[in-house]
């Protein structure tokens, strides 16, 4: 894995997600986590759409419940975040803490 | 109740786009969450939900094959694109020869009613060989991009029906004003565009009755 290799605005918000969530993550809470502490409606397609390239990367791991009849008889696929993952979100946030440090941002734009 | 007043059309939809690996976790989500904002807000407030995230989700699923698998979808657009173009000839070759085994000595001697019966027997024969043809291209092409079959099935019936579009544009160019004919033949055209998309809906609905679980699990 290269050392550049920083998480993108969101991917990096549906790692924490994951992180807050602990063994209770898939597709629902982590939408409605992301939907009531960003305020920003998200879909379905988007929040599986960036796990599926996250796992691709290592960065998280899923597997399978059991399924249960009100989903229509379909499995949750429940995700968390490996090792590799972990890494990742420390050096993006490294990177952002480094970035914004000094900067008066409040000031700034107020 | 609630799954009962589910978006039918939404619903299918969003289990055509699904791919392989979140065939099941995608449509099992929407419905969970369509479930407790019925219970909620009411059954047509979690309707309106379901069609808003289902068409969301949809474009995503789309958007995303194209960047998960880019070149599996571009390899299987342009051989099903060359099959279409060397297939659609073949096609019209053997039916042509098929209606000419039994009829070519005795066609010069065809009154009028014969002739114009045979002549439609002829474009229709030509029409529905041609556009089984198309319907087999879009299976194939659906069987070859393996969990993207939508993906792949609506790229190559939409760069059939935008070259189509490009020839019938030049067509109205160059024979104008007299291209009255240039019309049907354009619908006639993009039915192929859509015998391919139905040839990936069927792969697709195949694949998912294999490896559907009877609801009530």
């Amino acid at each position: 894995m290269s050392s550049r290799d920083y998480l993108g605005e969101f991917e990096h918000i549906v790692i924490l997600a994951l992180l807050r969530l602990g063994d209770r993550a898939y597709g629902v809470t982590v939408r409605q986590e992301i939907e009531a502490r960003t305020g920003r409606e998200v879909s379905v397609g988007a929040i599986y759409a960036t796990l599926d390239r996250l796992e691709g990367k290592g960065y998280v791991k899923s597997q399978f419940g059991e399924p249960t009849p009100e989903r229509g008889g379909r499995s949750k696929r429940f995700f968390r975040v490996t090792a590799k993952g972990m890494s990742a979100v420390n050096r993006t946030h490294r990177a952002i803490q480094s970035m914004t440090r000094g900067l008066d941002l409040i000031g700034s734009y107020s | 109740m609630s799954q009962a007043s589910l978006p039918r059309i939404a619903s299918w939809l969003v289990d055509l786009f699904s791919p392989g690996e979140d065939a099941e976790s995608i449509p099992g989500d929407l419905l969970e969450e369509f479930s407790d904002l019925a219970a909620k807000s009411g059954v047509a407030s979690a309707r309106r939900w379901y069609w808003r995230q289902s068409a969301k989700t949809i474009a995503h699923l789309i958007g995303s094959g194209f960047r998960v698998a880019p070149w599996s979808i571009v390899g299987t657009v342009l051989v099903g694109y060359l099959l279409l173009v060397f297939g659609d000839s073949l096609a019209e070759e053997a039916i042509v020869g098929v209606i000419h085994l039994r009829r070519h000595h005795v066609t010069p001697y065809y009154n009028q009613t014969q002739l114009a019966t045979y002549v439609l027997w002829l474009n229709t024969s030509i029409l529905i060989g041609r556009l089984l043809m198309s319907l087999i291209i879009g299976c194939f092409v659906a069987l070859a991009a393996k969990g993207r079959e939508m993906a792949a099935t609506i790229t190559l019936g939409l760069v059939v029906g935008a070259s189509l579009g490009v020839f019938f544009l030049v067509g109205v160019l160059r024979h104008w004003p007299q291209n009255a004919y240039l019309s049907p033949f354009l619908v006639d055209q993009f039915a192929h565009s859509i015998a391919i998309v139905i040839g990936g809906i069927i792969v697709r609905e195949s694949r998912l009755a294999m490896t559907r679980r009877p609801s009530g699990v």
